[in-house]
């Protein structure tokens, strides 16, 4: 049981590394919030389901399985709304996307 | 029991965190900075996390519940106040 929570940790920094090296090298501020949503979404799971398992069975720690469970409800709550306010915020503030975007509907809607 | 991989997968995504910090001083616009700044709150919850499970202790659950729900209102905040409505 202990090596399924290694692995599920073990993917969790795995997304994270991704999200982290997507965060450095992609070519704009939006594609970048994608990245940083990766992070936030995958990289927060396994850590969370991994450490209410880990708690319960090892620990035998019911009060930290809560608190990791009710972390992981507020994550999931609030990523997408945190993440949906700031792109909107960086379009209305003047961010452009890059120049090989080929879609745009949201700077149409708004003329 | 041993349980030091939990300790090293928190030196992982401390590690993860510093290299965030690139973006953090070199992001072109102010969104990359807040976005940047975000995950490495989330980064540091996680590290925070693990730290808690590997010394067994709830205290720093605590810490990094009231982390998280201060990276959220600090990010809507500056998503407001980039979007010009505050």
């Amino acid at each position: 049981m202990i090596y399924v929570i290694y692995v599920l940790i073990g993917l969790s920094v795995f997304f994270a590394l991704a999200g982290v090296v997507g965060m450095l090298r992609m070519p704009d501020a939006f594609c970048r919030m994608q990245s940083s949503t990766n992070i936030a979404t995958f990289g927060v799971l396994g850590v969370i389901i991994g450490g209410i398992l880990y708690s319960a069975i090892y620990l035998q720690n019911g009060g930290m399985a809560v608190k990791l469970a009710v972390m992981g409800a507020f994550y999931i709550v609030t990523n997408p709304i945190a993440s949906h306010a700031i792109a909107k915020g960086a379009y209305r503030h003047g961010v452009k996307p890059c120049d090989k975007t080929v879609c745009d509907k949201y700077g149409e809607d708004m003329e | 029991m041993n349980n030091s991989p939990l300790l090293f997968f928190a030196v992982c995504f401390l590690f993860l965190a510093l290299t965030l910090i690139i973006r953090l001083a070199k992001g072109p616009s102010a969104a990359d900075r807040a976005v940047a700044a975000d995950s490495i709150d989330i980064l540091g919850d996680m590290a925070l996390i693990l730290f808690a499970l590997y010394s067994g202790r709830g205290v720093y659950l605590d810490i990094a519940l009231v982390t998280a729900v201060l990276g959220f209102i600090g990010t809507t905040l500056i998503a407001k106040y980039l979007e010009g409505r505050l």
